[in-house]
């Protein structure tokens, strides 16, 4: 899941600047952010951290299975 | 998947997006070759054109300096960065930032140099290691006025310099091309990420302050660097060294990618500065006990030293050995966390103790040891009017090993500000340089053609048919001629027949699908250097020849590309400049 | 007869002002975080019912008055103004406020950021029902010597603070349904359902009255402060 949800979102924008993979985008419609690429979510928590009004809940799970060096 | 919860229902369009994001999931992993579904209208796509004297792309600590010193050297100075100032690549993670203080060292400069160069055995190079220690007081103090030291978040601080300056910044656009003209530098071109846009900047100088980047691994938060910088550069002829060398990080075996977790507290602490503090930290000594023991590792970053000795190994040299925990002995110093180049492997606080992987950094070389050679010692490529500062610099300031705690984020400001003042003045000396619309026409033609595509393979698959053949710790770690051939052999295939078909169907899309085809030919880079040194030393090491070599191993490789467009490979000296 | 209808209907107000809110939030879906912050949120979502409440707890709700001397519906009227009321003018510092400790942005820099998203259309309506609040709160307080100002003393200054007090729980149910974090639907509809009742309640009131005979003496009844 990676990030979770969005709670609350005000459309400040600052979740989809401080993103370094580009996973969150405003709706256009709403004006407020919503989750558009999940899969590249690298689990940093700056969109968290970045959020004036705490709005985005986070989970450690990625949706796909992750290649690492052994397992 | 229901990724928010608003109270109104969606609307269409909304709804559409949310299906789109649903479809760009089932993509990944999923949909290899398919039919591309482009959202956007290409041909009607328009491209903004803006001249610079110093072009600095890259928003992290390097080119935060960078902009700062060109500006105030007296060049009309621009940064555009993929990303957010202060909240891409690394920069956002790096909490230890190391300051030679000569009022509270008891060692002098020299000490100081000469210990990074013993345990780097001899990969560092001393006149970029010697640099770090005397500019970087300096560059911690403005720091400080900044307010750096003083918070989490670095996009604040970040901007007050760069808005009292009134420098133009120019955010998520990613550049792909730089351009060369009359062999020299002429500007870049990328596109912007939330509108369907190109962008072609045309400067006297450009810095490169992109970072270095990895396999968009997982458990390390590289995901959006991927040697862009370097690809580039190595497009118009630019020399570039330190591909065999291998970051160390770890991450736990439990939701590996959970990169946050991982690290505890440390994205959430304030930065602070240490003093020297020099170590031989390999993290490839946990990948070697794993590839002898199986796995999982227990005894990774933060838990006790395992009991059993292992044969062989990674050379560490006596003096710095350590009885602290494998890959450790990085512990937090007093006054805060390691840098994100102190401790490789090392314990972050409240980094628990259990079983570990090692790779969470895969593709990653040694922080400052991958990137362009340094021409001279202000951070000059072989480019004319390019520079490169920070990690994608191949300045060789650590040498190919962590040994400096926190030098990497230090690093990063010192050589940003040098390769600044650097490029101002190379841009006093030249005129604007002049680029021929055809020229333009057809690098906006090469930007958009994952888009133009009717069908192609999807980046995301490719990136992680890529992971699967690179990130094995028999592939990338304990390296081996035999497998690194054919691991060659799965990346050409890459490179030939699917890095020109890659598709896209957004603007996200197409900056996964450039950042793949980076990734492949970094790869490339990664094995070829790694099968040209045939021995084992700092972070490279090779169980078929696993002893360092220093009768004909005490140098390092460039790499370029030849005049057919094949990738060569040359040694260069320890400690000499490129003929 | 009268003590089991007055501790019924003191009942019937707790459950639907501070016990269904707490139902809805119990049920709702926003995912949990640290105590502190749950407080605070839960502290804003009953804030903002007894504000709503306030329209039942005046001269508008004739069954209350029945039971109820107007004295003391005007003290728990003029309680609730100051403590709910206080909540809701603090609750953009609440939302911060928890960002002073853990890492992240300042709870200043959070504040900032928040209420200079001036394109989004819920800020403004919490910035626009913020201040008229703030007017309500400072004319409630200094009602005496403005009374005198309104031509038709009593009735002006009732037109008065019912309007405004309409204006803000408007303003304030729209931002609270646009940008809660926990305004889901099914709070949203109660929140709404509240409100149109009171305001009917008060509409009653305002059509039925008859211009120039008050029935009883406006400074000592009504719960209207």
């Amino acid at each position: 899941m990676t990030i979770k949800s969005i709670n609350g979102c005000i459309g400040c924008e600052e979740c989809v600047k401080s993103c370094p993979c580009d996973v969150i985008r405003i709706d256009p419609d709403s004006g407020k952010a919503v989750i558009a690429y999940p899969a590249d979510c690298q689990i940093c928590h700056l969109c968290r951290m970045y959020c004036p009004v705490d709005a985005i809940e986070m989970a450690p799970e990625k949706s796909i299975p992750v290649v690492v060096p052994w397992g | 998947m229901t990724t928010q919860n608003h109270s109104a229902g969606p609307t269409r369009r909304a709804f559409l997006a949310l299906s789109a994001a649903t479809a760009g999931l089932a993509s990944l992993g999923m949909e290899a070759w398919a039919e591309n579904r482009v959202a956007i209208d290409v041909d009607a796509m328009s491209n903004s054109d803006l001249s610079t004297d110093v072009l600095v792309i890259g928003g992290g600590m390097a080119g935060l300096f960078a902009a700062v010193k060109a500006h105030d050297a007296g060049a009309a100075t621009m940064i555009v960065s993929k990303g957010r100032l202060g909240s891409s690549g690394l920069t956002p993670f790096g909490k230890g930032f190391f300051v030679f203080d000569p009022e509270t060292e008891t060692g002098t400069i020299d000490d100081f140099v000469e210990t990074v160069s013993r345990s780097a055995l001899g990969t560092n190079n001393p006149v970029y290691t010697r640099q770090v220690a005397e500019h970087s007081l300096d560059r911690a103090r403005e720091l400080r006025d900044w307010g750096f030291f003083d918070q989490t978040l670095a996009n604040r601080p970040f901007m007050r310099p760069i808005d009292e300056r009134g420098i133009p910044l120019m955010e998520r656009v990613v550049i792909t091309h730089l351009i060369k003209e009359d062999g020299r530098i002429a500007g870049a071109a990328g596109f912007r990420l939330d509108a369907g846009e190109t962008v072609t900047v045309r400067a006297r100088s450009v810095i490169l302050c992109t970072g270095a980047g990895g396999f968009k691994p997982n458990g390390f938060p590289v995901c959006d660097l991927t040697h862009d910088g370097t690809v580039m550069a190595y497009e118009i002829g630019a020399k570039v060294t330190g591909k065999e060398w291998n970051d160390g990080h770890s991450t736990r075996s439990v939701n590996p990618a959970a990169c946050f977790d991982s690290w505890g507290d440390m994205f959430e602490r304030v930065p602070a500065t240490n003093g020297v503090d020099v170590h031989h930290d390999l993290g490839v000594d946990i990948n070697y006990r794993a590839y002898v023991t199986g796995n999982p590792v227990e005894g990774g970053p933060g838990a006790p030293q395992p009991t059993e000795e292992i044969e062989g190994g990674p050379y560490v040299p006596q003096e710095f050995q350590h009885s602290g925990p494998p890959g450790g002995g990085g512990a937090p110093g007093k006054g805060g966390a390691p840098g994100k180049g102190g401790a490789p492997g090392g314990p972050p606080p409240g980094f628990s103790a259990g079983s570990n992987v090692g790779g969470a950094s895969a593709g990653m070389a040694i922080h400052k040891s991958e990137g362009l050679v340094p021409m001279d010692a202000r951070c000059a490529s072989n480019i004319p009017g390019l520079y490169a500062a920070g990690d994608a610099l191949g300045s060789h300031m650590a040498g190919g090993i962590y040994t400096q705690v926190g030098s990497s984020l230090a690093g990063s400001a010192v050589q940003g500000a040098i390769a600044g003042e650097a490029a101002a003045e190379y841009a006093r000396s030249v005129d604007a340089p002049t680029i021929p619309e055809a020229r333009i026409a057809g690098i906006r033609n090469e930007i958009l053609a994952p888009l133009r595509r009717e069908a192609g393979y999807g980046p995301a698959w490719v990136t992680q048919t890529l992971q699967g053949i690179m990130i094995p710790n028999f592939v990338l770690y304990i390296k081996k001629g035999s497998m690194m051939q054919a691991a060659l052999a799965y990346i050409e295939e890459l490179r030939d027949h699917h890095a020109p078909m890659l598709r896209a169907a957004d603007m996200h899309e197409l900056r996964l699908a450039h950042e793949t085809r980076n990734m492949i030919l970094s790869a490339e880079m990664k094995l070829r250097a790694s099968l040209m040194r045939t021995e084992s030393r700092c972070s490279h090491y090779r169980l078929d020849y696993p002893e360092p070599d220093d009768e004909n191993w005490r140098a390092w490789i460039n790499i370029y590309k030849g005049a057919d467009g094949s990738m060569q490979l040359e040694k260069q000296p320890f400690g000499t400049w490129p003929a | 007869m009268k003590p089991t209808a007055r501790m019924s209907a003191i009942i019937a107000g707790l459950v639907i002002f501070l016990g269904l809110p707490l139902v809805f939030y119990a049920l709702g879906e926003a995912p949990r975080r640290s105590i502190l912050k749950e407080a605070f949120s839960i502290l804003t979502l009953l804030a903002f019912s007894l504000m709503i409440g306030q329209f039942f707890l005046a001269r508008s709700n004739e069954a209350l008055l029945s039971l109820f001397k107007p004295p003391q519906i005007q003290k728990v009227h003029k309680y609730i103004a100051y403590s709910a009321v206080a909540v809701i003018l603090l609750h953009p510092v609440l939302i911060v406020l928890p960002r002073a400790f853990e890492g992240g942005v300042t709870p200043w820099g959070a504040f900032l950021t928040m209420i200079t998203t001036l394109d989004s259309l819920g800020i403004l309506l919490g910035i626009a029902g913020w201040i008229l609040l703030l007017v309500l709160v400072v004319t409630a307080y200094f009602r005496t010597p403005l009374m005198k100002r309104f031509t038709q003393r009593y009735r002006g200054w009732r037109y008065f603070h019912g309007g405004l007090a309409v204006a803000v729980t408007s303003l304030g149910l729209w931002h609270a349904i646009e940008l809660g974090r926990h305004t889901d639907i099914a709070i949203s509809a109660f929140y709404v359902s509240l409100t149109l009742v009171g305001f009917a309640l008060l509409a009653r009131l305002y059509l039925r009255a008859h211009p120039n005979k008050p029935r009883m003496s406006p400074v000592s009844e009504g719960a209207a402060s």
